[in-house]
């Protein structure tokens, strides 16, 4: 679970600097911004099963 | 098209000093750039990252890298984490002139957090970049 919090929290800080700079309406910032975030959750979590399985 | 181009080249305005001025504030205290151009929502949230990212780092035993190579390794392998790190500015600076940060021992290194620590030190300096970078696009007049 600590690892998850981990991953949880880098991908904040990191989705929060790239909304932030990223598009040019406040809307289209936040939208951004929860679009990198769930990539990351979603790519980090593929991407640690997929580790997994490999011994 | 060649002509087209060449007016367009010309039609395009040389970038201020202040905005270097502007980057180089940023990237040394990350935050600083946008709060000198009085973007305090950006400088409180861009440059807040960077700095919560930099001591949760160090909080978790991570530590920074320079030039100095652990014993085995080449000094070559050294420099582009180095740049990632140097991203922190005054952070990284102060850091390596305290010593702290910068130990590499066997105990530390069997934290259960320390690679974590280390990628949070190594973000911390290269999200403090973009920052940069958009602080001095807003300086130059490149976007709002």
């Amino acid at each position: 679970m600590r690892h998850f919090l981990v991953m949880m929290l880098f991908a904040a800080f990191a989705s929060v600097v790239f909304g932030a700079m990223g598009k040019e309406t406040t809307r289209e910032r936040w939208l951004y911004g929860v679009k990198v975030f769930a990539e990351f959750m979603v790519i980090g979590l593929a991407l640690s099963w997929i580790l997994y399985f490999i011994p | 098209m060649a002509k087209t181009e060449r007016i367009e080249a010309d039609e395009v305005e040389p970038t201020p000093g202040s905005a270097w001025l502007i980057g180089v504030a940023a990237w040394f205290v990350p935050g600083l750039g946008h709060g000198l151009l009085k973007k305090w929502p950006r400088a409180l949230l861009m440059g807040g990252v960077v700095w919560l990212c930099f001591f949760i780092g160090l909080k978790m035993g991570g530590h920074m890298f320079d030039l100095n190579a652990p014993e085995g390794s080449s000094q070559a392998l050294q420099v582009p984490p180095m740049i990632a790190n140097l991203g922190t500015g005054a952070l990284y600076i102060i850091s390596w002139v305290l010593g702290y940060g910068f130990t590499d021992d066997p105990q530390q290194a069997a934290r259960a957090t320390y690679e974590y620590g280390n990628t949070f030190l190594l973000i911390a300096g290269l999200l403090n970049y973009l920052t940069m970078l958009d602080a001095f696009d807003i300086a130059a007049g490149r976007k709002s």
